[in-house]
C-alpha cells in the first residue's frame, strides 16, 4: 500500500502550490510564462491545486492509476498488481493555441495522403525533383505490389497520428509522422476516460473539450464507405503485440469486431472474415498490422502468421483500409527533409508545422554534414522506429560509419531534437519539470481532417527518439468562445453513436475464437483437475492416517497427472512429482504450464466471456504464487494456494455459467469444459479403479474425494468405499455432475445443437452418441468384476472413452475449427537453371 | 527465330487442400528485341478466377484462386515468341557508368528518368557487402562506358564463378555466394546487380528461359530446359541491353525474355499460398523448341 503520508513528504499546501510555480524563466515553461506568473489557461486548475493540495492531488493520482490498470486488465494481462503512482498532472493547452497546432496537423494528414498518393501513380514528385528517388526506392517500405494501380484507393490515408512538441520559442515542431498502423487512439480515451473520473472536478468546472465528437464523425465517415450493411473490422496483431490494448479498446469503443490476420481469406477480389457461419465479407478494415505483414502472396517472407493476400482485395476496391497498404513509405522521418517543397507544389501551400531539424543520409553532402557533427545528430532508420537494423548499432561503436552509411544512406536519417518546452510532472518528490512531447491523432470525416481534441503526453529526454505509444499524460484542450455548442451537439451525435452499437453487436463469432474458448473450457477443467490432484495428496501427506499416505498410494495419485519417475522410490518419487506438477513449465500437465496457456486462451477470447468471467481467470493466472521458483513446501500455505486456485476456477465456471447467453461461445466453452472431464474421469478410473489395489478402500476414497463425491456417496450409502457402488457413482450415474455420464450426456446435448449443413447427424455428433449408449448398456457389478488384480470391463470401459473422446475433440476441430488453418507459402519454383 | 515456350508447373499435395492462390508471372513481355505471338495460362482444377493486371515493373501478372477441396494443380503456360538478335551494338559508345547513375539517381542537376530509378538500389535480395563493391569497382573504373564496364564485369563472374547446381537455395543471398564463388544463374544474376547497385548503377533482373542443343547425336529430351534468369542494364541511347552472366553472352535468339524486376522476389514466375495441403511436392518441366 501506498502511504500518502511518506510521498508527499509532509508538504504543506503552500510548498506544493510554490513548486509549481517555482520555474526557470529562460526556459519556455508551459505552466508559467515569462512574468513569473501562471499563464491563463492554467490558473483554473492551479486553482484546484491549492484548493486540493497535495493530498487532495494524490488521491486523484492513486484513482487514475487504479483506473487505468483496471482499463488495462480489462483489455490485457498486465501483471500489475498494484496501481501505480504516476505523474498525473495534465498538459493545459489554450483555445488559440491549439487551434493553431490542429490547422498544422490537418495539413500535415493531407501533405502525407497526397505524397503517398503520388509516389504510387504519377510520381510527379520524383520526376520533378522535389525529392530523390532513394528516398522511395532505397529502402523496403515502398509497396510494389501496390504501385501503379489503375483503381488507387480513393484516400491513402483515414488516420494520421504525429509526434509533436514545442520549441522553445513557444512555436510547435513536429518529431514524427506516424502513417502505418498506428491506431493509438485506444490509449488516447482510455487515457481519457481515466483522467475525467480521477479529476472529475476541475475537468467539468473547466469545461475541456471532450473527445466524442470527434469519434463520433469519424463512425460517420467509416458508415459512409461501409454502406448500410457493411462489416467493420479492425486487424490487429494479437495479444504479443505491444499495441494490442489500444487495438482491443479501441475497436470496442469503434464496435468493430477485433480480427488477427488468420482470421481473414481473400477471394474473389473481397476480404471475408472466418465464423462459424461461414465467410463473411469486411469492407472497411483499420488496420493495425504493418504494410510489410499484411500480404502473404506479394511478400511471403514478411507475412505475418495466417496473414491472407490482403492487397488483392485493396486493390479490387472491395476493401477500403484505413490506413492503405503502403503507407509506411512516408512513415516516420520519411516526409521530414522534403516537407517543405512538397507542401508548395503538391498543397501549393506554405508548411505550417515544421519538423525537427532532419537529414536524409542517402544524400552524400548531408553525410559529410553529419560525420563532420557528429556529437550534434543522432542517425535513426528513416521510415520506422520499430527493428533497429543491426548496423545502426555499429555507428555508436566504430569509426566505419562513413562506409555504412555510403553502402545504405537512403535508408537513414539523421535527426536533431531542439531545445523543447518543460511542463510540471508529479514525482515522488514533488512538482519538477521536463521537456516534453505529445502523440496527437487526426482522423478523416465528412467534412475532412479532423483532429482528436486532446493528445497522450510523455516526458521526453533531452536529444532521444520519441517513446512508443502507451498510457501518458492527459492533455487538456481548453474551448474558446466558437466550442461552446460543442458539448450540446457531442451529446446528440453520441445518441446516434450508440444506435450504431446496437445494430450490429455480437453477429458472428470468429472460428478462431470459438478454438480459443473451445480450449478454454479444456484448460480450465484440466487445472481443476490437477489442483484436485494436488489436494488430495497434500492432505492426505500432511494429515492422513498411515494407509491413506502410503507412499505408493500418493505416488500413484498424483501420477494420473505427473509423468512417472522410474528412477526414484517412495516419498522422493512422490515429492518429485508433486515439485514439477506445482513449478515446472516443461511438465505437460503442471500448473504453471496450464496456467499460461488458460491465460493466453482467455485473453484471446477475451470478447465473448463476461468481464467477471476474464477477471476470475486473470486473478488465477496472475497469482504470483504460482509463479514462484522455490522449492515446494507441501504445508497449509501451499494448500490454501491450491484451495484459492479451485474456488477461482468454480467461480470462473459459474460466473460463464450463469452471465454467458447460450450461444454459440457458450457452447464451445461447454463442449470443451465436458469434454475434458470426461476423460480426467476416465483417465482417474483406469489408473484409481482398473487395477484391484491391496488396499482397495483407500483407493476409491481417494477417487469420490477427486470427484468431489464423497458426501453424495455417504448419503446415499452410508459405508466404507464399495467398487461397484464408487463405479455406479462415478461412471454410470448421469445425475452426478462430476460422474462420466453426465459428461457425455452433456457432449451429446450440446453436439446436437450445433450448427449443421447436413441431414444426419455430423460424425463428431454420432461418435459422442456411440460413446453415451455404449456407457448405457453397461452395469456396475460387471464392471466392478476383477479378473486376477484387473478389472478388465471397466478398464476397456474408460480406454474406450479416454479414446473416443479424443478421437470427439479431433472431429470438432476438423468440423468446425478447420478453416481456421492458416495459409503457407507454396513450395518454391524449382531453382532457375539452365546453361548448355 | 520463332520460338515456342511451353512451361508446366505441378504441385501435388499430401492432404487435400481447401484453398489455394497463385501469382503467376508466365506471360513473356515485349522488349525492343523480342515479338510476342501467342500466350496462354491454363489451370487444372478450373481456378474460381483468373485476376490479371499489369505491375509496376511492367509485367503481366495473373492471380488465381481455387478454392474447392484439390490434391493436385497444374498451371501450363505456353506461348510462341520472335527474337532478333541485337548484333549492332558497340559497347564502347554507350555513356560513362557515372551518367547513367546520375539519371537514375537525379543527382548533379539530373532529372530523374522515373522508369530507370527503382533498379539503381539494393533490393532485399541485392545488397552487397565490402567485398562484392569492391569486385564491382575494378570492372567500373572512372568514366567507364556503362555497357563496356557491364560487358567487364559478365565475363569476370563467368570466369570467377563455378556453376555448381544444388549448393544454394531459391533464397540465398549474394553476400553468400559470392564468397563460395558458386551457384546457378540466379545466384549470378543477383551478384552482379548487387555489384552495379552497391555503386547506384541501374540494372534489372531478368527471368525467362533458354533455348538448350541436345548432345550432337542424342535426341532433345522432353521437359529438360528450364526457366533461365539475367541481369539488364541501363543505358540513355541503347535503354535496356541483357547480360547473360551464366553464358558470358549478351542474349539473342535462343533466350525467351518473360519478365523483369528488382531481384527473383518481384518476378518469380509461379509463387502463391495453399491451405490444409500438407507435405507438397513439385515437378516443373520447361520446353523451349523452334516453331514449326
Amino acid at each position: 500500500m501506498l502511504n500518502l503520508q511518506n510521498i508527499t513528504g509532509g508538504q504543506t499546501q503552500d510548498q506544493f502550490t510554490a513548486q509549481f510555480q517555482s520555474s526557470d524563466v529562460n526556459w519556455y515553461d508551459e505552466a508559467i510564462g515569462p512574468d513569473g506568473k501562471a499563464r491563463a489557461h492554467w490558473q483554473g486548475l492551479l486553482a484546484w491545486l491549492r484548493d486540493a493540495g497535495p493530498e487532495g492531488y494524490l488521491d486523484a493520482a492513486l484513482d487514475l492509476g487504479r483506473l487505468r490498470t483496471e482499463s488495462g486488465l480489462a483489455f490485457v494481462a498486465t501483471g500489475r498488481p498494484e496501481a501505480e503512482l504516476e505523474d498525473a498532472l495534465p498538459v493545459m493547452l489554450a483555445a488559440d493555441d491549439w487551434a493553431e497546432l490542429a490547422d498544422g496537423i490537418v495539413q500535415r494528414a493531407e501533405l502525407a495522403d497526397a505524397a503517398l498518393a503520388d509516389v504510387y501513380s504519377e510520381r510527379r514528385a520524383i520526376s520533378a525533383g522535389l525529392i530523390p528517388p532513394g528516398l522511395i526506392y532505397g529502402g523496403s517500405s515502398f509497396a510494389a505490389h501496390c504501385a501503379g494501380w489503375q483503381r488507387p484507393p480513393r484516400h491513402w490515408l483515414h488516420i494520421y497520428e504525429a509526434d509533436v512538441a514545442r520549441m522553445s520559442d513557444g512555436s510547435w515542431v513536429l518529431l514524427a509522422d506516424r502513417l502505418d498502423a498506428p491506431l493509438g487512439d485506444g490509449w488516447l480515451l482510455a487515457n481519457r476516460i481515466a483522467a475525467t473520473q480521477a479529476f472529475a472536478d476541475p475537468f467539468v468546472d473547466l469545461g475541456v473539450r471532450r473527445l466524442a465528437s470527434h469519434y463520433a464523425a469519424f463512425q460517420d465517415h467509416l458508415d459512409q464507405m461501409m454502406g448500410w450493411d457493411g462489416r467493420l473490422a479492425l486487424l490487429t496483431g494479437g495479444e504479443k503485440d505491444p499495441r494490442f490494448f489500444s487495438h482491443a479498446y479501441f475497436a470496442r469503443y469503434m464496435n468493430a469486431a477485433l480480427v488477427e490476420p488468420a482470421d481473414l481469406t481473400v477471394r474473389d477480389g473481397a476480404a471475408f472474415v472466418k465464423t462459424l457461419d461461414g465467410l463473411k465479407r469486411v469492407d472497411v478494415m483499420l488496420r493495425g498490422v504493418p504494410d510489410s505483414a499484411v500480404d502473404a502472396l506479394h511478400q511471403p517472407k514478411r507475412a505475418a502468421f495466417g496473414a491472407p493476400a490482403l492487397s488483392l482485395a485493396a486493390q479490387s476496391g472491395s476493401l477500403k483500409l484505413a490506413n492503405a497498404i503502403g503507407s509506411a513509405a512516408f512513415a516516420y522521418r520519411a516526409l521530414a527533409p522534403f516537407a517543405h517543397r512538397l507542401s508548395q507544389h503538391l498543397l501549393g501551400q506554405a508548411l505550417k508545422l515544421p519538423d525537427a531539424p532532419c537529414l536524409w543520409l542517402g544524400s552524400a553532402r548531408a553525410r559529410d554534414q553529419v560525420i563532420e557533427e557528429r556529437d550534434d545528430w543522432r542517425i535513426e532508420p528513416l521510415t520506422s522506429d520499430q527493428g533497429t537494423p543491426a548496423n545502426l548499432e555499429e555507428f555508436e561503436k566504430t569509426d566505419d560509419m562513413r562506409a555504412v552509411l555510403d553502402r545504405a544512406g537512403e535508408q537513414f536519417c539523421a535527426v536533431r531534437t531542439p531545445r523543447l518546452a518543460r511542463t510540471p510532472v508529479w514525482s515522488g518528490e514533488g512538482i519538477r519539470r521536463t521537456e516534453w512531447m505529445m502523440r496527437v491523432f487526426a482522423c478523416r470525416t465528412l467534412d475532412g481532417w479532423s483532429v482528436a481534441p486532446g493528445g497522450v503526453a510523455s516526458a521526453i529526454e533531452p536529444g532521444r527518439a520519441p517513446r512508443a505509444l502507451g498510457f501518458g499524460k492527459d492533455v487538456w484542450v481548453l474551448p474558446d468562445a466558437a466550442d461552446k455548442g460543442e458539448q450540446q451537439v457531442s451529446g446528440l451525435l453520441k445518441q446516434q453513436f450508440s444506435i450504431g452499437h446496437l445494430r450490429r453487436t455480437g453477429r458472428d463469432l470468429l472460428s478462431r475464437v470459438a478454438d480459443e474458448l473451445f480450449w478454454l473450457g479444456r484448460n480450465s477443467e484440466r487445472a481443476e483437475s490437477v489442483l484436485r490432484v494436488l489436494s488430495v495428496c497434500l492432505d492426505r501427506h500432511l494429515g492422513g492416517n498411515r494407509a491413506d499416505s502410503d507412499p505408493e498410494v500418493l505416488a500413484t495419485l498424483i501420477e494420473t497427472h505427473a509423468s512417472p519417475d522410474e528412477d526414484l522410490e517412495g516419498l522422493d518419487r512422490y515429492r518429485d512429482a508433486v515439485h514439477r506438477l506445482a513449478r515446472d513449465h516443461e511438465e505437460g500437465a503442471s500448473i504453471p504450464a496450464i496456467l499460461s496457456f488458460l491465460q493466453s486462451g482467455a485473453m484471446r477470447a477475451r470478447a465473448s466471456i463476461s468481464a467477471e468471467s476474464w477477471r476470475y481467470i486473470d486473478r488465477l493466472c496472475s497469482d504470483r504464487r504460482w509463479q514462484s521458483t522455490g522449492p515446494v513446501r507441501q504445508n497449509a500455505g501451499l494448500a490454501r494456494l491450491i484451495e484459492d486456485s479451485i474456488q477461482s476456477l468454480a467461480a470462473f465456471a459459474g460466473s460463464a455459467q450463469d452471465n454467458l447467453t447460450r450461444n454459440y461461445a457458450w457452447r464451445f466453452l461447454e463442449l470443451g469444459r465436458r469434454l475434458e472431464r470426461g476423460a480426467q474421469i476416465a483417465n482417474l478410473g483406469h489408473r484409481v479403479a482398473g487395477t484391484v489395489h491391496e488396499n482397495e478402500e483407500t483407493y476409491l476414497r481417494a477417487w469420490l474425494t477427486l470427484g468431489d463425491s464423497a458426501s453424495a456417496y455417504r448419503s446415499r450409502y452410508m459405508m466404507t468405499a464399495q467398487a461397484a457402488a464408487v463405479i455406479d457413482l462415478m461412471v454410470l450415474d448421469e445425475t452426478n455432475p462430476r460422474a462420466l455420464g453426465f459428461q457425455l450426456a452433456a457432449l451429446e446435448r450440446v453436439l446436437s445443437e450445433m450448427p449443421t449443413d447436413i441431414p444426419y447427424r455430423r460424425g463428431e455428433h454420432r461418435r459422442a452418441l456411440a460413446l453415451l449408449t455404449d456407457l448405457r448398456m453397461q452395469d456396475a457389478s460387471t464392471l466392478a468384476e476383477a479378473e486376477g488384480s484387473e478389472r478388465p470391463h471397466l478398464r476397456t470401459l474408460m480406454k474406450g472413452c479416454e479414446d473416443g473422446l479424443a478421437e470427439v475433440s479431433d472431429l470438432i476441430g476438423r468440423a468446425f475449427f478447420a478453416h481456421t488453418d492458416a495459409p503457407e507459402a507454396l513450395v518454391s519454383h524449382a531453382r532457375q537453371e539452365n546453361r548448355p | 527465330m520463332m520460338l515456342d515456350v511451353r512451361h508446366r508447373t505441378h504441385y501435388r499435395y499430401a492432404n487435400s487442400a481447401v484453398f489455394s492462390q497463385h501469382l503467376l508471372r508466365l506471360t513473356p513481355t515485349v522488349t525492343p528485341g523480342q515479338r510476342v505471338i501467342m500466350t496462354d495460362v491454363k489451370i487444372d482444377p478450373e481456378p474460381d478466377g483468373i485476376d490479371t493486371h499489369r505491375d509496376m515493373f511492367g509485367n503481366v501478372v495473373h492471380v488465381a484462386t481455387v478454392s474447392h477441396p484439390h490434391e493436385d494443380l497444374e498451371i501450363i503456360a505456353t506461348s510462341r515468341v520472335e527474337r532478333a538478335d541485337r548484333n549492332a551494338l558497340i559497347f564502347d559508345t554507350s555513356a560513362a557508368w557515372e551518367k547513367t547513375r546520375a539519371a537514375a539517381l537525379g543527382i548533379n542537376g539530373v532529372s530523374p528518368v522515373i522508369e530507370v530509378s527503382p533498379y539503381a538500389f539494393p533490393s532485399a535480395m541485392t545488397v552487397a557487402d565490402a567485398e562484392i563493391e569492391a569486385y564491382a569497382r575494378d570492372s567500373f573504373t572512372a568514366n567507364r562506358p556503362v555497357l563496356d564496364a557491364a560487358q567487364n564485369l559478365m565475363r569476370r563472374i563467368n570466369e570467377d564463378f563455378e556453376y555448381t547446381p544444388g549448393v544454394t537455395q531459391f533464397d540465398t543471398l549474394p553476400t553468400e555466394s559470392f564468397r563460395a564463388r558458386k551457384g546457378v544463374c540466379q545466384d549470378f544474376a543477383h551478384v552482379m546487380l548487387a555489384a552495379m547497385r552497391s555503386l547506384r548503377i541501374p540494372a534489372r533482373y531478368v527471368s525467362g528461359y533458354l533455348r538448350t542443343t541436345p548432345p550432337p547425336g542424342r535426341a532433345r529430351l522432353k521437359g529438360a530446359d528450364a526457366s533461365h534468369a539475367w541481369v539488364s542494364v541501363w543505358d540513355p541511347a541503347f535503354e535496356w541491353i541483357d547480360f547473360d552472366p551464366t553464358n558470358n553472352c549478351v542474349p539473342g535468339d535462343d533466350h525467351v525474355t518473360l519478365g523483369q524486376g528488382r531481384d527473383y522476389t518481384d518476378i518469380s514466375p509461379v509463387s502463391g499460398i495453399v491451405v490444409g495441403a500438407g507435405r507438397q511436392v513439385l515437378s516443373v518441366g520447361v520446353d523451349v523448341t523452334d516453331a514449326v
